[in-house]
Formats: structure tokens, sequence, C-alpha cells
């Protein structure tokens, strides 16, 4: 059984269909990666799976359970969790404090050695005790990653996790998830193939609001209608 | 244990300033009054901050919930009930009454969620005018009888004060007891981003219902009392200047401390009566002191506190709400 | 139908479509400032009791001619929003969530404005009215109309489609539009967006002034108009839909129509009652208002 099925999505804004009958599935430790131009649906997808939005159809089953028309906080207490495209935290706030807000309503929480060691894997040891809205643009992205660990999420969707950082921040971010994808089961949102490539098992390709192609990298970048529609047309 | 002191040594400064003041002027009734009168609005400023400061909800209902209780609390004496019975009664009743006519609204935000308490404080005040069997209406209740002793006689005078005064410090005890609770956590994370908070996995909607019942306590208990200390009631008692008013001593004061709102309740609570020769500028000075901690502090009312976290929105027509 | 029953009749429809395009006046008038800068003006009762009060005394204590106070009055509103605006307004323009803090802010205003109307005009009287503009009666079969009345329709309904024209089909008004939706952008197209906020902030109180003076001289005004206008202001642009002229158009005519009838059977305050009643349900279940796009 897969951890995640999405069956016939479908999601409209007034007269416009953001999304049609959009299939996806997910298995635990599988990395799944979907991209698409920007305006595909990629994020409405992922408002709409985390139950920000409501969608007109479609079915929703994480780990055995239906989660169409949860809260968003029930669907986060079940596991299920997603970070921003662009970043947030709680700027005002000190690291720690953001730490603590992840953590107060945390169904499976980590312990205090495993909040540790996840603070030090992800390089924030030092700089908890400043406001978050100090941090670097990319220690935020760490940090945002960090308040997600210590719930222990089953799933973790990452809205394009290196937007806006510079070349050696993304090789470094890659690094990080590649090493994240070992012991959590990710779902990454790029909306460029190279992120994607490296790191997905599987990849879900969005055009417009439909799927047009989902499998493993290699056949997405043979794949004639991608190339075509998409990737001829961005630096993959 | 210097955290344990810091945190704790304000209130026991502040309990020798509260009960201190009374005594101190006993013997003048006019200035005990104002003392007496600026407890009861350190405690509705506590209760408004828990809402304002620390929730980031601007409950302009807050005076009406107060009125409720105050009616209620006469109109059971009146029928033979101890006045702390009914005090108790009506103050959890306001309160339900409080988070059921403030429950739809909770999902809406900013603006929109002060301009539906606004509506009701104004259907409420509207309610106090028009069911004149049970409040008087607009002629007001005069001659309230005061509370009971628990050794007969009447709750009156130097007593009084002090009840006023153990109220007061009760009311900031509780406040830092949930500012530095995990309840006091979420609501903080609700203030700060209230989606992010709800990503997070914090049931947003509810933890604004406890807060808003347990800042109608406050408002209830503060109504109860503030009507036999007054002797008169009316309709304008709890009107929406009323909360305004409340509210300014919060945001003059400095929301999202324990303390920034009782020093404003301090400094603004006398002021209506230190200027009663000048009533006719009365509206008018509160209005320029309106106008001058808005323009002070721009970004402040709801948006100040969200800082980085939050780019400026381009100036949108739909409301946003929670999902 | 019997005399009586026509004028009834005549005299409900005649009050409905009065109140009805005053009521619409003042809300096109929120509307546009809130549609523009996000700002929901709570002094807008004020504001028309203000240009009221000032029409009046203008007419009667220094005896202009009515329709003279009135160019006066409304012309003055311009400079008093222009100060307005330097003073005060336009320091929010980049704030975040500034319709908040403008709606504290009018809160303000209306604090002063009361204040200083209660020891001035609540002073010197209890009513305030207008001169006719135009002097004389005409009747439509039995029911005899004012034709001051009749001018002051005349001159809202020329006002109010005035005003639709402009917003729909001039440039100023696809601007706005453009400033209306997306800022930014507007910007990027050349469109002077502080230009742009600054009218709409003098034109929406012009309107808001337009209605004051039309309506006292049609009626007789006291100090709780304000509070009564504002209310009822703010109910049609919730419902009508926030930033909406044709939805601030369209509730006002049935407010107008509503109160008229209303008054007949019951009470201002079950008006008042229904009305909030109204804007609270728009508000919980659907809160973008009625005409929203």
């Amino acid at each position: 059984m897969s951890l995640l099925e999405t069956k016939q999505i479908t999601m409209r804004f007034g007269g416009v269909v953001a999304l049609r009958n959009v299939d996806v599935h997910q298995d635990a430790n599988e990395t799944l990666g979907m991209i698409g131009p920007n305006g595909s649906g990629k994020t409405t997808f992922v408002n709409v799976i985390t139950g920000h939005l409501r969608p007109a159809a479609g079915s929703l089953m994480f780990d055995g359970n239906s989660l169409i028309g949860r809260r968003p906080f029930a669907i986060a207490g079940a596991g299920l969790t997603r970070t921003f495209q662009s970043v947030r935290v709680f700027g005002q706030l000190t690291g720690r404090e953001n730490v603590a807000a992840a953590l107060v309503d945390a169904q499976r929480p980590l312990d205090a050695e495993g909040v540790a060691e996840t603070t030090h894997w992800l390089g924030l040891d030092s700089r908890l005790d400043v406001p978050a809205g100090n941090l670097t643009l990319f220690e935020q992205r760490r940090l945002e990653l960090l308040m997600r660990l210590v719930q222990r999420p089953k799933l973790l969707m990452l809205d394009e996790p290196v937007g806006g950082l510079s070349s050696a921040e993304v090789r470094a971010m890659i690094a990080l998830l590649a090493e994240l994808k070992t012991r959590n089961t990710i779902f990454i949102i790029e909306h460029t193939m190279k992120v994607i490539r490296e790191l997905a098992d599987r990849v879900v390709v969005l055009l417009a609001g439909e799927k047009i192609a989902d499998g493993p990298p290699a056949d997405i970048l043979a794949d004639k209608r991608v190339v075509e529609n998409y990737l001829g047309s961005v630096d993959a | 244990m210097t955290s344990t002191l810091n945190r704790w040594l304000p209130h026991a400064v502040f309990a020798v300033l509260a009960f201190g003041a009374p005594l101190l002027l006993s013997d003048n009734r006019y200035f005990a009054f104002i003392a007496g009168i600026t407890l009861i609005s350190v405690l509705w400023a506590t209760g408004m901050n828990l809402l304002y400061g620390y929730t980031g909800l601007m409950p302009m209902m807050f005076a009406g919930i107060a009125g409720i209780s105050a009616y209620m609390t006469i109109g059971l004496a009146a029928i033979g009930w101890s006045f702390w019975g009914a005090m108790l009664v009506s103050s959890l009743a306001a309160s339900l009454i409080g988070v059921i006519l403030g429950l739809p609204s909770l999902r809406l935000r900013g603006f929109y969620f002060t301009l539906c308490s606004l509506v009701i404080q104004t259907v409420i005040t509207l309610g106090f005018v028009y069911f004149v069997n049970l409040t008087n209406g607009d002629t007001g209740i005069s001659q309230i009888p005061l509370p009971e002793m628990p050794g007969g006689g009447s709750l009156s005078g130097l007593a009084y004060d002090m009840v006023l005064a153990a109220l007061a410090v009760i009311g900031t005890v509780v406040l830092t007891l949930i500012v530095h609770s995990q309840f006091g956590r979420r609501l903080v994370a609700i203030r700060e981003d209230d989606g992010l908070a709800e990503t997070l996995g914090i049931d947003v909607t509810r933890q604004k219902m406890i807060a808003f019942f347990v800042a109608s306590v406050f408002a209830s208990i503060g109504g109860a009392l503030y009507a036999p200390y007054v002797g008169f009631i009316s309709p304008r008692s709890f009107d929406v200047l009323v909360s305004l008013n409340i509210w300014l001593m919060v945001a003059f004061g400095g929301r999202g401390t324990i303390w920034g709102p009782v020093f404003g309740a301090v400094l603004l609570a006398p002021v209506p009566f230190l200027l009663q020769d000048y009533y006719t500028i009365k509206d008018v000075l509160y209005g320029l002191l309106i106008i001058g901690v808005i323009v002070m502090l721009p970004a402040g009312i709801a948006g100040g506190l969200k800082g980085p976290s939050r780019k400026a929105a381009p100036a949108t027509l739909k409301p946003e709400r929670a999902q | 139908m019997s005399d009586a029953a026509i004028i009834i009749v005549m005299s409900t429809i005649t009050t409905g479509i009065m109140l009805g395009v005053i009521f619409s006046l003042v809300a096109v008038g929120v509307t546009i400032v809130y549609g523009s800068i996000w700002m929901p003006n709570a002094a807008n009762g004020q504001f028309f009791l203000l240009a009221s009060l000032l029409a009046w005394s203008a007419s009667v204590s220094w005896g202009l001619h009515p329709a003279v106070a009135a160019l006066l009055v409304i012309g003055a509103s311009v400079p008093f929003s222009y100060l307005l605006e330097i003073l005060l307004v336009r320091r929010f323009y980049d704030v975040p969530n500034r319709n908040v803090s403008y709606f504290v802010l009018t809160l303000g205003i209306t604090q002063i404005l009361a204040g200083i109307f209660s020891v001035t005009y609540g002073v010197w009287s209890d009513q305030f009215q207008l001169p006719p503009i135009v002097p004389g009666v005409t009747l439509f079969g039995p029911f005899p109309i004012a034709n001051n009345r009749l001018a002051s329709m005349g001159i809202a309904t020329i006002l109010l489609a005035a005003l639709f024209a402009l917003l729909r089909f001039h440039r100023y008004g696809r601007a706005l539009r453009a400033v209306f939706q997306n800022r930014e952008a507007a910007a990027l197209r050349g469109v002077d967006v502080r230009a742009i906020y600054r009218m709409s902030f003098i034109l929406g109180n012009g309107v808001i002034f337009a209605g004051g003076v039309l309506f006292a001289c049609a009626y007789s005004v006291d100090l709780t108009v304000a509070w009564t206008m504002a209310v009822t202001a703010f109910a049609i642009m919730i419902i009508g839909g926030p930033g909406s002229v044709l939805g601030a158009l369209v509730i006002g005519m049935v407010f107008g129509f509503t109160q008229a009838i209303v008054s007949i059977f019951a009470s201002p305050t079950i008006a008042a009652f229904s009305y909030l009643g109204a804007m609270l349900v728009i508000l919980l279940f659907r809160p973008s208002g009625l005409f929203a796009r």
C-alpha cells in the first residue's frame, strides 16, 4: 500500500481549472519529485494535499487514512507536513522558540537528544538564539527543515527547497537532502530538473494542471512530450 | 533560580502597589475610587492583552461581554441570589456567550475579525438599550446593591478596593502562568503567523476559542464588580468606546508584554477623572490619543510583530480566511 | 386604489429612492477608499454629518443660498481630504495589514469629530436642515412631493451615474481598478500608484460629503445620524462586496427601500438590528460579499 495516494484531484478557482484529474502515489522511503513550469499547479497541489484548499473532486489517502476535508493542523498531525516556496519561519522569535512552536503540538516528537542531534546535523547549533528573521536565507531554510524534522513526519513535502540559494548553497542543500532521504520519505517540488535529477527515484511532471508523465528521471528526460512542452525551453 | 525571581518579583512589587494605593488613599474617597477603577482597568487590560498582545486578535466586543455579566449579576441578585454566586454564574455565562458570539468570527482574519466583533458589540449595545425590561434601557440602573461580606454587612470602601486589588494581582499572575505555558506558546505562534502555526499542527481555531473564553472571564468578573462599585450602569458603560479604551491601554502600554498594558491602564484609567472639568474635550483627547498610538506604531496593530517572516502584501480585496 | 393608498405607496417609493441614492453615494465613497488604499473609513458617518452641519451653517448662519452652500462644502472637502492625506493617511501606504491600522485611525478621527460636534452644534440645536434649494411642491396625482426633495434625488442620481461612468470607462477608473487588483503590476505599467491613492481618498470623501449635503437638503439631521450612517455604509459595503462599486450601488438602493418599508411598521432600531444581522451573515458565510469578482 502506498504511503500517499491521490486520485483524480481536481481543483477549480472560479472558472479556472488549476488541477485536473491528478493521480499521484508515493511509497514510504521512495523519493518522489514533481516538476512543472510556474503556474502548472504544483503549489496548488501541495495546498490541496495539506488541507489548505478543498478540491472539487478526488480522493486523498495517507497511510491508509482518508485526509480529504481534514483541516491543515490535523493533516500535519497525521504525519504529512510541508515547507513553503518562500521560506516561512517566525521571524520575530528566536530559532529555539521556533523549534518549541513546532514541538508544542507534535504528535510524535523527537526527544531532547534527537532535537539536539538534528540541530547539529543541520549546522544550526550556534544560531538558535538569534531572531529567526536575522538568519541568512540558507539558515532559514534549514531552520524550516529542523522545525519539520523534530515532528518526525511520515512524509515531508518540500516546495522549491533551493529557491533563492546561491549555487554553492544549492549544492550543500542537495547534499543535505540526499542524506535526509535515507531517513525520511520526502516529496520534492521544483521547477528545474537539476535538483530532482540527483535526488528523486521517480518524477511526476505537471503541465497546466495535468499530469503528463510519471517515471524515473531518466525516462522523463527522454520523454518527447515532456522535452517538447517543458524541458526543451528550460535549463535542465 | 534568577529567572524565577525575575518572573515573580514584578508581581510582588505590583501587589504591594495594588494593595498599598487604596490604603494610602483611604482618607480621600475620591482618589481611592479612582484607584479602584484603575484596578478594574488593569484586570480588563490584562484580559484584552491575552487576546490582543498574545494572540493577535482585536476583540471589540470585550466591553459588551463585561456588560452582559454586569446586568446578569444584578438581575440574579435582584431575585435573591448572593452576589458572589451571581457573579460566578454570570461570568461563566457571559464568557460562554462571548465564545458563541465570537466563534464564527474566529475564522476571519485581521480587519474582518475586528469588524465582525465590532458589529457584535454594536448588537450587544443595541440589545442593552432595547430589552428595557431586563436592563432598564438607556435610563440605566442605579442603586445597585453592594456585594455581601462573609461575616455580614456589605463590601464597601477600603474592603472593596482590596478585593479589586486582589483580582488585579490574580489576573496578572494568571496571564503570566499562561504566557509561560504550552498554551502561551501556541498563542504566540498564532499571533506571529497563524498559517504557519496551523501547518505545524496547532489547532488555531480551538486555541483562539480558549483564549477568547479566558479573556471573557477577565471581562466578566471585571464587569460584575464594576457595577456595584460605581453604583450606576447604562448601555453606555459597556459600549464600543469602552472596548476601544481598554484596547488603547494595551496598545499604549505595549502589547506582548505582561506589564505594558498594566502601565497603560495605570496611566490612562485616571485620565477621564482628572479631566472631569474639561469634559468637553475628553472625546477629542481620546481621539488624538488613539491616532497618536496608531501613528507611532503604524505596523504594530496587526502587522508589526509579523516582521521579516512576511512580505508586505499588495493591496488585495479578498479577506484571507483560515481554512 | 384609494387616494390614501396611492399616497402611502408613492411616499414609500420616493423615500426608498431618496434614501437609496444617499446610501449608495456614501457606500460608493466608502468603497472607493477601501478598494484603492484599503482603508475602511470608520469616520464616514462623521464626514457625512460634518458636510450637513457645515452646509447648514453656511446657509442658515451666513445666509448663502443652499445650492451655493452645498457646492462650497463639497469643494471644501478637497483641501480637507488633502490635508488628512498628507498628515496621516500616506504614512501607512506601505504598511502590511494597514486596513486594521486605518480602521483604528478613523475611529480616532470619529471620536475627535464627535467630541467637537457635541460641544458646538450639539449645543446650538437638536435638528439641522437646509432651506430648500427649490421651493414649492409638485403633485403626482394625489401625492405631493417637495421640489426640494426631487432636486436632491435628481442631483444624487446624476452624481451616481457620473461616478459609475468615471470608474467604468474613464482612464482614471481603469487605473483605479488596476491598482485594486495588484498595485505592483499597476506600477510596472506606469500607473502612479500614490497619485491614484490620493485622488481616490479625495474623491471618496467628496462623494460622502455630497451625500451629507444632499441628505440635509431633504431631511433634518441630528447628531446620531453619523453613527447610523456609518453602520449602514459599512453594512452596504460588506454585503455588496468591499471595493465593488456596483455592489455599493445595488445594495445601497436595497437598503434604502428596506428602510422605507420597515419604518412603516417598526422602529429604526429594528432596521439597525437587521442591517447588523445581515452584515454578520455575510461576514461569516461569504466574506467577499455578493458582488465580488
